[in-house]
């Protein structure tokens, strides 16, 4: 009974391991192993890490980029729009104005606290973009819910907030002395290239607010490299490292049955 | 542990597991986002959701008050006095509407609150448009009829009074015009009727010009001095009446409204003073009656001038504060009887009111929790620039917390404690074969008598065992197994009513009828 009791704790034990690496989870904003409201696990894309390879014709975004681009890469983007493919870069820092700059296009991404009377929602940074361009993204969308957007500068309009918004510098919720109302352009495009002031419409949370944007952003791959899509848990990189290389997938794998066969082996015996 | 009870745990503990597991595989979500809002997003999910409602409804609403300027302008020119009446009224009540708008929304501060001012001031200069032109109407028909000397001059004066009125009225409205049209055009509502309007008030006021009446100069005149002030400063108002005669009763208008009286003196010359209040910033027209004359007609302006709102907040009581302050000009005047708003918690309105002395004093009941409020000043139809006062924030403590819960928790475990320890006494000693502490009961001859019939079978067993230890002379302290032990000859009886009181079983009716006779002390 006491061998038999140790077998089921042992299995009680490797079963309690498993699920804790199964669901191991980061709070990290924009993570694709965040499962939370915040990170970005729910959003149907494909990680690419080398630039060199993107598929001619297939879209890329470039979400909250904090990592600088080599003019290698910049190199190859360029070649990838060229060749007819869609990039989408999702800021509001300004992080990706060197990008933009590198790429010769005039956009620029100018970060603020966008707030809105006209809204849904209690908070002012949670409002409603008007679509007012032409694009196959926003095909089929008259509005989009923005969530604490920044304003884009330069190129052809593609989303424009409500005359009644205004950046609220101080912060406090209301239009304040020096702030004043007036429309603001959250997204716009030169060519292939589009910049949409507001990283927050891929994470989890607001994925169920623009179903048809979501939608029509489909088939797309996420660049890791630059994105701030990773994470720091050294389990989750850890697991990653593993999945991503078929050898080490063997040998953990040769790692769990080889003691089992040894200890059956050894039984028969 | 038996082996069995061990396998079955460990069977349910692996059952339990393996559930678990199957659950995590469809739906792996371990944690619940705690922190709503970062500096990048807020989880819609967490957020209150409301109607954009009022915030809608500004731009439109600019859009149809730009709209009734021009409509009411046009039906003024063309003397349809009737249906400008009906669209003056229109106008004035999307006017307030649009105050409230900007009070609730909080937009003292923009370039909305700019252009509410100026509406407001252009329905104030539709107002007294249509009646000027409805009382000139009147005075050329008068100065028709009317032949005679003292009347035709009456007539002459005031229609020289209204005027000068209406010109003054064109030239403040006109002024507005492109600071309006700038704003309307920003939101992009609609700026042309407005802006027609202006043109065809001019058309108005050049009309009004046309009946030059044959105005000798009044023998009653007036001045202002000095020509300008703000809240709260005196102006005097005054002149002399050439042929007056001493007492003469005279009425001092300020922009067509009656202001005050006053008598000439001795020398023919009168003085009012006019403290300025609740008027507008800007020119204001001002003039004289005696009786059937009319003084000329003076002018003077009054400058806008900042104010300062002050909130302090003492606690009441658990659930209420007290909201004080005061409300004064740049230069230290009080502003009297000035209506005052709290916002609480940047939402909430509540309205209230300065004394003579621009105190104001509110008693807010409040939740408890942290509280935000704010003391607002909306100038609207003072000479003043709104003001705010900080966000104060106080604690509310809130209802204290009812005695009712805890004294029915302390019933409940003193109740507890006390059917614990009735159930749960300890196991007695065995029993010893011969007591000697306490002498054999007396037992009585025949017992008292027992009424059992139709009741259930357990309560009539106590009964029973009531009816017989009473009649043993057992205390009623002791329990079914005390009294075995006191009374052996009836250990029977009591071994069988502690099995039915304490381990719930029922008696037969055969077994009732023999602890009947038993506790009654029958024979067989």
């Amino acid at each position: 009974m006491q061998r038999e009791t140790r077998v089921v704790l042992l299995v009680l034990l490797l079963a309690g391991g498993a699920l804790y690496l199964h669901t191991t989870t980061t709070t990290e904003e924009f993570s694709r192993h965040n499962i939370g409201w915040n990170g970005t696990s729910s959003l149907p894309a494909e990680e690419v890490r080398d630039l060199s390879r993107l598929d001619p014709g297939s879209t890329l975004l470039v979400l909250a980029p904090d990592r600088p681009f080599t003019p290698e890469e910049v190199g190859y983007l360029r070649a990838f729009l060229d060749g007819g493919g869609r990039v989408i870069i999702a800021d509001e820092e300004g992080a990706a104005n060197p990008l933009l700059a590198d790429l010769g296009s005039e956009i620029r991404v100018r970060p603020g606290n966008l707030s809105s009377l006209e809204r849904d929602y209690a908070h002012p940074g949670l409002f409603r973009g008007y679509v007012v361009g032409n694009d196959t993204l926003f095909a089929g969308v008259e509005t989009v819910l923005l969530n604490r957007p920044a304003e884009v500068e330069g190129g052809e309009p593609l989303i424009e907030t409500s005359v009644l918004t205004w950046d609220d510098v101080d912060a406090d919720g209301r239009v304040g002395e020096g702030e004043t109302f007036g429309r603001s352009v959250v997204c716009a495009r030169e060519g292939n290239l589009i910049v949409l002031g507001d990283t927050s419409l891929f994470i989890n949370a607001m994925l169920p607010e623009n179903p048809k944007f979501i939608e029509n952003l489909q088939p797309v791959q996420i660049d890791a490299v630059h994105s701030r899509t990773g994470s720091r848990n050294p389990i989750i990189n850890t697991l990653a490292w593993i999945a991503e290389r078929p050898l080490a997938v063997a040998a953990m794998a040769a790692l769990i049955i080889l003691p089992v066969a040894w200890r059956f082996g050894r039984k028969r015996e | 542990m038996i082996p069995r009870t061990s396998h079955i745990i460990l069977v349910a503990a692996a059952v339990l597991l393996t559930l678990l597991l199957a659950g995590e595989a469809v739906d792996p979500v371990l944690y619940a986002a705690e922190n709503i809002s970062t500096a990048a997003h807020a989880d819609p999910s967490t957020i209150e959701k409301r109607s954009p409602g009022d915030a809608a409804s500004v731009i439109p609403l600019m859009d149809e008050l730009l709209g009734h300027t021009g409509t009411l302008a046009l039906t003024i020119k063309i003397k349809d006095y009737e249906s400008a009446q009906r669209d003056l009224a229109r106008y004035s009540e999307l006017t307030s509407q649009f105050d409230r708008l900007v009070v609730t929304l909080d937009l003292s501060e923009t370039d909305i609150a700019e252009f509410q001012k100026n509406n407001r001031q252009n329905q104030e200069a539709m107002a007294a448009l249509l009646n000027d032109s409805q009382r000139l109407d009147e005075l050329q028909s008068l100065e028709i009829e009317v032949l005679d000397g003292d009347q035709r001059m009456a007539v002459v004066y005031e229609g020289e009074a209204l005027r000068q009125k209406m010109r003054e009225t064109y030239t403040a409205y006109a002024k507005r015009e492109p600071e309006t049209t700038r704003i309307a055009t920003h939101y992009g509502a609609n700026a042309t009727p407005y802006q027609e309007s202006v043109e065809v008030i001019a058309e108005v006021a050049g009309a009004a010009e046309d009946w030059q009446a044959d105005a000798p100069r009044s023998p009653l005149n007036i001045s202002v001095t000095p020509r300008e002030g703000r809240y709260g400063e005196n102006l005097s108002i005054g002149g002399r009446y050439a042929d007056g005669v001493p007492g003469t009763p005279l009425t001092i208008y300020v922009d067509s409204r009656i202001a005050g009286n006053t008598t000439l003196d001795e020398n023919a010359a009168y003085a009012y003073p006019y403290r300025i209040g609740r008027i507008l910033a800007g020119p204001h027209l001002v003039y004289a009656t005696a009786g059937a004359i009319f003084s000329e007609v003076a002018t003077f302006d009054v400058l806008p001038a900042e104010t300062n709102i002050s909130l302090a907040i003492a606690e009441v009581n658990r659930t209420a504060v007290a909201c004080t302050g005061n409300l004064t000009t740049e230069d230290g005047r009080p502003v009297q009887e000035a209506p005052v708003l709290l916002r609480l918690d940047g939402e909430t309105l509540i309205s209230t009111q300065t004394d003579g002395n621009g105190t104001y004093a509110r008693t807010l009941i409040l939740t408890g929790g942290e509280h935000t409020v704010r003391a607002e000043f909306n100038a609207a139809g003072y000479p003043l620039n709104s003001s705010r006062s900080g966000v104060v924030s106080i604690q509310v403590r809130g209802e204290g917390l009812s005695p009712f819960p805890f004294i029915a928790a302390i019933a409940a475990a003193l109740g507890a404690g006390w059917y614990i320890r009735r159930r749960g006494l300890p196991p007695e000693p065995p029993v010893p074969e011969e007591p000697d502490i306490e002498p054999p009961p007396e037992i009585a001859e025949t017992g008292p008598s027992v009424e059992i019939e139709g009741l259930p079978p357990r309560d009539a067993a106590t009964i029973l065992f009531r009816a017989l230890r009473e009649r043993l002379g057992i205390p009623a302290t002791k329990t079914p197994r005390e009294c075995a032990r006191l009374a052996p000859d009836h250990a029977a009886f009591f071994e069988r009513y502690e099995r039915i009181r304490y381990a719930g079983e029922t008696p037969t009716d055969e077994e009732l009828r023999a602890m009947e006779r038993e506790a009654l002390g029958r024979a067989d």
